[in-house]
Formats: structure tokens, sequence, C-alpha cells
């Protein structure tokens, strides 16, 4: 880079700041997607470190300088530790599909309903307001401290963050829109211990949260055909089951990439998958479990009324089942099937205990 | 469980299915039955949900769970941590609508950008471009870790704000893409790493959430969005148009936040008045000092001049007008707050320049 000649009246520049770019002639092309992440992943700035040094917060491929401070502080900076392949494709999605509660959902089909019938639906919405957030809360305090080397990732995160935000409004709104209220909370996410606040590593926290919790939401959400009396609640569950399946294809890709790289970490993400296994049914933080709260109220939906409980029962059975059978197939897909061969998992003792 | 009876027989072979006797000591409670929120003309927004009790926010949380604002709390839950407690230190009236004004004016970089737009420019123009590129994508990534590292640390009461951060994180996040994308895509690269102690400023605000606001909306966020609206007006094409419009009003919006809270705050806490202004004061401090660093300033005048050449006379000149612009707005919002201190107590950096002499 040359300076032009010099005049005296004028400031002179420094310039040499122009000499030191990171790797040049970068012709990233937008494809039939526009321009995703993964478009942008050319040449070196497409490599990421499987140990990130990275302790100044600078952008990836960006050169640095000697003189910057650590102010990153970053905790996670071990690529297995929070990657996933494909990030790109959840993430551009998730832009792609974000919606508004307040005009994305036809609320004006809501009519009044049997009071049983209502109270049931507010009752769920109360305990979808107070457990959405957690997966908000969780992966941003995760997102502070993550490298930004892994900002890909990091980017899948910050969606779901918005995503939580949307559905803990939305089910919000469900309650106070048709002559009912909020009613009585769990307490389903306090602080115990396994709980997917307290994990003090980030790929606990996603066995917890991504595969386990959300999973178990993602099956009842799909099923919301069966418990919705509106279009308004058909759209809430159709748009909510969008959501929380790019958030489980984020655990389910994270667990398989960490099971391919850090292969010593394999049994000891085993023992969170058991942990799983033994809270699948009596866990508070699923709708379908044992809490009767929450198990009531479906019952009451899924059947019809406080009279049709037998038959909602009938129901929550087989979503009960569904469950099982999705997680198997999430398990198997992170590349942890064995588990269903060797006799290490529960799950078939756990199909038996549907009905109970 | 209680007593169960059996089910009526369905087809084939399992066992008939023991049903449970329901309890149904859940149903008929409620502290506001009755509440019936129709949709206005906006939908169904966040705001128009506080009627009654519902919209009752208490002055401290003191719930250290997830219970629902409006909702019968749960006794014996064991608490999760939070530590912004206080409605003073978070609460700002606009949030919800701003909430829902971040939803309706949602964007996404790859595909409401007109990359094809974007033509080969001079290599100085394009070096600069990518090192503001780089600076700006950096900021995002302080906005991104800030905004994430305080969000989770807020009580559940407080919905409203929690929500409004949610948009806010997720708005940095596209500006660190859309940045990072414009520098990768026309026969560019990153520029150099910035240094920036408005940055470390920002990350070290531990202490108080009303103090970091001060600083990501008087300082940084008025600095980003003014030279945001510089850019746009010396921009080559129209997918930079494009970007500094979507990343001017996402600034606003967190600006718009962190104004109204301070508001709020300082209406109410004389103390916060004295420890905003500080912090202020400590923020431009810091930002007058990164620019004496070139490289910032150097790259903007490239872009506001058209190249090199053009930098030195016309460049230096629009990027001192950005300065003055920034140092106007900053004292307008300090007047609107009651902020003591006016431009002649800001650094030297923003002070009102002196008039030519002739020569
Ligand atoms: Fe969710
Ligand atoms: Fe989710």
């Amino acid at each position: 880079m040359t300076t032009p000649a010099a005049d005296e009246n004028l400031p002179e520049l420094d310039l040499s700041w122009m000499n030191r770019r990171g790797p040049w002639d970068t012709h990233a092309k937008p494809g039939k997607y526009g321009l995703t992440l993964a478009d942008i992943q050319v040449g070196e700035y497409g490599e990421t470190p499987q140990q990130s040094q990275n302790l100044t917060g600078r952008s990836r491929g960006s050169p640095p300088r000697r003189a910057a401070m650590r102010i990153g502080g970053y905790t996670v900076r071990t690529k297995s530790d929070i990657w996933v392949e494909n990030a790109s494709f959840l993430y551009e999605e998730a832009l792609q599909r974000q919606w508004s509660s307040a005009t994305d959902v036809p609320w004006e089909t809501i009519k009044p309903l049997p009071d049983d019938v209502e109270q049931a639906q507010c009752q769920l919405a109360t305990f979808l307001t107070e457990v959405e957030f957690v997966a908000g809360d969780v992966p941003a305090r995760w997102i502070s401290v993550t490298t930004p080397d892994y900002f890909e990732a990091r980017q899948v995160l910050l969606a779901q963050v918005m995503d939580e935000s949307r559905h803990m409004d939305v089910f919000r709104k469900r309650a106070l829109a048709n002559g009912g209220g909020l009613m009585k909370a769990t307490g389903a996410t306090a602080g115990f211990v396994g709980g997917i606040d307290l994990s003090r590593d980030f790929t606990e926290m996603s066995s917890r949260l991504h595969i386990s919790g959300e999973g178990a939401v993602l099956t009842i959400f799909r099923m919301g055909e069966l418990m919705a009396y509106n279009d308004a609640e058909k759209a809430i569950y159709r748009l909510c089951a969008q959501d929380e399946a790019r958030h489980v294809a984020f655990g389910v890709m994270h667990l398989r990439y960490m099971s391919q790289k850090a292969p010593e970490r394999r049994e000891e993400i085993d023992t969170y998958l058991d942990e799983a296994e033994g809270g699948m049914l009596t866990d508070a933080a699923n709708p379908a479990g044992r809490l009767t709260q929450t198990s009531e109220s479906l019952c009451i939906l899924l059947g019809g009324g406080r009279d049709k409980f037998d038959e909602g029962f009938r129901k929550i059975v087989a979503i009960r089942r569904r469950q099982l059978q999705e997680y198997k197939k999430r398990v198997i897909s992170a590349g942890f099937g064995e588990r269903f061969e060797n006799g290490r998992s529960r799950l078939n003792e756990l199909m038996a205990q549907t009905a109970a | 469980m209680a007593k169960s009876k059996p089910s009526k027989k369905t087809t084939g072979t399992p066992p008939p299915l023991e049903i449970p006797e329901p309890k149904f000591n859940w149903m008929n409670q409620s502290r506001q039955w009755g509440t019936r929120v129709s949709p206005g003309k906006s939908g169904l927004t966040l705001d128009s949900l506080n009627v009654g009790i519902y919209g009752e926010v208490p002055p401290r949380w003191t719930d250290q769970g997830r219970n629902p604002r409006g909702a019968i709390p749960v006794k014996g839950a064991l608490p999760i941590g939070y530590s912004v407690t206080e409605k003073i230190g978070l609460w700002a009236p606009m949030a919800a609508e701003l909430y829902e004004e971040a939803i309706q004016r949602r964007w996404a970089p790859a595909t409401d950008v007109p990359w094809a737009s974007i033509q080969a420019l001079p290599d100085d123009v394009e070096t600069a471009i990518c090192q503001v590129c780089t600076e700006i994508a950096q900021y995002a990534n302080v906005d991104i870790e800030v905004l994430t590292n305080w969000q989770h640390r807020m009580s559940y009461g407080y919905h409203e704000v929690k929500q409004f951060l949610a948009t806010a994180s997720l708005d940095a996040a596209r500006r660190y893409e859309a940045f990072r994308k414009r520098a990768l895509t026309n026969g560019g690269g990153l520029g150099l790493e910035p240094m920036d102690q408005v940055n470390r400023f920002l990350l070290e605000s531990r202490g108080g959430w009303t103090e970091t606001v001060a600083g990501i909306a008087l300082v940084r966020g008025l600095f980003l969005s003014t030279m945001c609206e510089y850019l746009f007006r010396h921009s080559y094409n129209d997918a930079e148009r494009a970007i500094y419009s979507y990343v001017i009003q996402d600034v606003s919006r967190l600006i718009a936040y962190g104004v109204d809270h301070l508001r709020y705050c300082m209406a109410r806490d004389d103390e916060k008045t004295s420890t905003v202004a500080t912090m202020i004061a400590i923020g431009l401090g810091l930002m007058a000092r990164d620019l004496r660093d070139p490289v910032l300033r150097e790259a903007l005048a490239i872009v506001f001049g058209g190249g090199i050449a053009g930098a030195r006379r016309e460049g230096m000149s629009v990027f001192l007008d950005f300065l003055e612009d920034f140092r106007e707005r900053h004292v307008a919002l300090r007047r609107w707050l009651n902020l003591p201190g006016d431009a002649m107590s800001m650094p030297r950096a923003f002070r009102p320049r002196e008039p030519r002499q002739a020569r």
C-alpha cells in the first residue's frame, strides 16, 4: 500500500495497518439460500482450531496484535466441547423461520372452552411458561464464556435463546387470552444436582437440555394436533415444534461430534444418558411425566374433558412410548446406540413403566 | 397414586391398562381467573398481557426460581441463583414494546442483503471497509458476551427485560455475522485485530447492570449507530446500505432500552445518577484513547474519502463531523436524562472544533 505525495497542510496518515490484513482475496459467494455461514467458511477463515488460543476475542482469521489484552476470559476453548458440524444449516434455518407470537398465531380463533378444558390448557401453559426459559438462561450463560473461534455453534445457541423467549411468551399469551389465567408453578427446573442450570460442563448440560428435556417436549409439541382446540393452539404447537426440532438437532449433532472427536469422553456421556433415562418418566420437566399437575392436564386435553380422563390417559401412555422411542433414535443417531445393545440402557424397563 | 381401576378392554395382546384415579388437586387454583386479553392492531402483544395482577411488577422479586409472574408460586424449590432481583436494577417501561418491535423487524443477513450488488472496489477502499467490518464485528462480539452474561442473572419476574435482551443478543449475533460476511465476499478479508479499551470496559463492567447499560447505550451504542449512519451515507453498494440500515434499527432499540432503563432507575435513586455519570466519563475517556490509535480512524477516513487520496482532506473532515455528531447526540441524551456534563466536559477528542484559521 503506498501513500500519495505529502501535502504539509493535511494530517499525515500512518496506514501501516493496511499491510497487516488477514488472508486476502477472499470471494465468498452467495448460493441458493443467500450468503450463508457455510458460504463464508472459505480458506483459512473456515479453519477452526481444536484448541482455541484466542484470549482477546478477535475474529477468527483476523491477524492478532501482540499487544492486545487478554480480555476474553473464555472457559470453553476446546472445539469438541461445543462444536456441531453443519451449524450453518441450523442457524440460517432459525433466522428464516423466526416467527411472531403476536401476529403469526390466529388468536381470534380461540373461542370459550369448557372450564375443565380451559383450566387444563392454562395449567399446561403455566408449566411451559415456567420451563421454556431454562433453555434461554442456560445457553446464554455458556455463550458468554465460549471463544468466538467457535462462533458458528454460538450463533445457533443465540438463535435458541431467542426462540425460547418466544416460547415463554406465547404460552403466557395463551394462558391469558381466553378467560383463564396462570395457574400453579411446578418448580420443575429448580437447582437440583444434575439439573440443566447447575451443569458445569457444556456437554453434560446439552445432553440434559437438548436430548432428554427438549426431546420430550418436542414429542408433545409434534402431537399438538391431539390437544389443540383451535387453530391458534395448533399454530403454537407447530411453530414451537419447528424451533424445538432445531434445538434437539443441535444436541444430537454435538454429541455425535463429541463421540467421534473425543472418544475418551464416551463413557462419561453414557453416565449423563443413564441419568437422563432415569428421570425420563419421573422428572417434572417432562409434562407427560408423573407430575400430577401437568400429566392430568394433558390427559384432560387429550381426552377432551375431565370426564374423558381415561381416554386421555391412554393417549398420554402412547406419548410416553413415543418419547422413549424418539429418544432412542436420537441417541443412536448421536453415536451412542451401543447402550441399547449391551444392556446399559434402561429403556426397555421404562417402556414397561409408561402406563404407571 | 390412589386406587386404580381397569380400563375397558381394547384390542389384542397387551395387558389391560391400569388407569390411575386422577387427583385433580391442581384445579381451581389461580390467583386471577377470568382473564381475556384480546389482540389489538399489532396482534397479541407482550405488553397487552399486563392486566390485573399479571401487570403488577413488584419492586423486588424474591422468588429464586422460574415462577411466572402472576402464577401461584411453588414452595420449597431449590434456588437457581438470580442476582438481579430488583426492578430498579433492570426495568424499562418500554421493554415489552421493544421486544415485539424487534421481532417484527427481524432480518436475515443471508437473504435480506443484496450481496450481488457488491462490485469490486479499489484495493485501498476494500481494505478500509474490511478493517471497519472487523472492528464492528468485534463490537458485536462484545455485545454478545456482555448481554448473555447478564441475561441469565435476571429474575424471572421481570421477564419482559429478559425477553428484550434475547432479541438484543440475536441482533448482536446478526451484526457479527453480517460484517464478517461483508468482509469475506468481495476479494478482501478480515483486517487487523482491534485493540479497544471500550470493549474491555464493557466486558469488565460486572458490578451493576445499570452501569453496564450506560456504557452499552450512551457510549458504544450511540457511537456505533452514528458511525453506521455515516457509513450509510458513504456506502458503495446496496448491500452495504442494507446492512447499515438494519444495524441502525437494531442498535437504536438497544439504545432505547438503555435510555428508558436509565431514566427509570435514576428517577428513583439519586445515587445512580452519579455512578452512571462516572461510568460514562470513564467510557468516553477510554473511547478518546482508542481514537488515538490510527487504525479505525484512518480506515473510516479512507471509506469516507473514497480512497487514500481523499482520506487526508475530505475523509478526515467527515470523520471529525462524525465525532461531532456523536458528541451532540450524546449530549442531547444526557440532557434528556438530567445527567450532569456538557460538550466541554467531554474528552478533547469530542469537544467542538476550533474554527479554522484563515490562511
Ligand atoms: Fe422451547
Ligand atoms: Fe427449545
